[in-house]
């Protein structure tokens, strides 16, 4: 069974509007270069450099925070990794 | 000890169990700061006013702009030009004049904001920025003052409760700065998630239910969902991270 990404609302004009994508890897950081390959786009949308994501991104594994160091998280199949979005706005 | 009156006016949520006429004396006596008299300090502001906190305390510093009125349901037309607190306070002491409504009409800066937030039991985080945030976050963990934390965008939105020193604080969470801009939202965001930090004083106020600490909570709009997110305290966080070490010392 695969890895589960849910693509943030934002980021699914990327993701051609799906909301889950399928992926392969070890790690989150694996499995997020899999959706990077799949969808190119994707790679603004979450990196500010080479392995540094951006500062409004949250990466949350199987309901639980990645944070910190979360591309080295372990991911197994059948993980869920939802992207999600900082929000500032009151 | 409440009044017969406001045995009458409160009498359809003491006959809540969990509240009853003890917790009602407990809304009465509590004082609440509201950072924000916007998109989520209005429906923070009206549902804690109805429910009979015995004080607010509002704070912001902005005026009332057209471009508000699609959310922020305390400033209505005739309140263009005026300063939002002032806005505000017309409005709650309409819907309840027994309460006490305090108006500041300030910046909250690293300089004030302990002087502003002095005497508070709890501090509404109804801003709309990060670096404020920060700053209330901080300020709410010295003082060890309960921070109710909310932020929305577009249909989205997102709160937790803050327990200073035992639970995740908003700068455990802390990844770097992000660039500010202008943020598209609907009023019916600010809606839902100042609702449901409005139930989170209250209940915490009372000291009743279960809190939305160390629990990420997200409303998508748009999906109508909710999801929720676990997250934990950061050891070395700047601003809670001395809570621990008190801890660590004390046990």
């Amino acid at each position: 069974m695969p890895v589960k990404v849910h693509v943030h609302t934002t980021h699914r004009q990327f993701t051609n509007g799906l909301e889950v994508i399928e992926v392969g890897g070890d790690t989150v950081g694996e499995c997020l270069n899999h959706l990077i390959n799949q969808f190119p786009q994707m790679e603004k949308a979450l990196f500010a450099k080479k392995d540094k994501l951006l500062n409004i991104v949250e990466v949350y594994l199987n309901h639980t925070s990645a944070f910190p160091n979360e591309l080295i998280k372990p991911v197994k199949d059948g993980d869920d990794i939802h992207l999600v979005v900082m929000l500032a706005g009151g | 000890m409440l009044t017969p009156s406001e045995q009458e006016r409160y009498d359809r949520q003491i006959m809540i169990g969990e509240i009853g006429q003890e917790g009602q004396g407990k809304l009465k006596r509590s004082r609440v700061v509201i950072a924000g008299a916007g998109g989520l300090g209005s429906p923070i502001a009206i549902y804690l006013a109805a429910a009979g906190i015995g004080m607010i305390r509002l704070i912001d510093h902005d005026q009332v702009a057209l471009s508000n009125l699609n959310r922020q349901i305390l400033h209505w037309e005739e309140d263009i030009g005026q300063r939002k607190v002032d806005s505000a306070k017309t409005k709650l002491r309409k819907l309840n004049s027994w309460i006490e409504v305090e108006t500041i009409a300030e910046t909250i800066t690293e300089d004030n904001v302990l002087k502003l937030m002095d005497g508070c039991d709890v501090i509404v985080d109804a801003l709309d920025n990060l670096p404020t945030r920060y700053t209330l976050n901080r300020c709410a963990m010295e003082k060890n003052i309960p921070f109710f934390h909310g932020a929305v965008t577009g249909f989205e939105g997102r709160a937790m409760t803050i327990i200073p020193g035992k639970t995740t604080c908003l700068r455990c969470m802390y990844r770097g700065p992000v660039p500010q801009k202008k943020f598209p939202v609907i009023g019916v965001t600010p809606a839902v998630i100042g609702v449901i930090q409005a139930t989170e004083v209250i209940k915490y106020l009372i000291g009743i239910g279960k809190l939305l600490t160390d629990r990420l909570l997200i409303f998508d709009g748009l999906e109508m969902s909710f999801n929720e997110f676990k997250v934990s305290r950061n050891p070395d966080c700047d601003h809670c991270g001395f809570l621990s070490s008190a801890e660590g010392r004390l046990g």
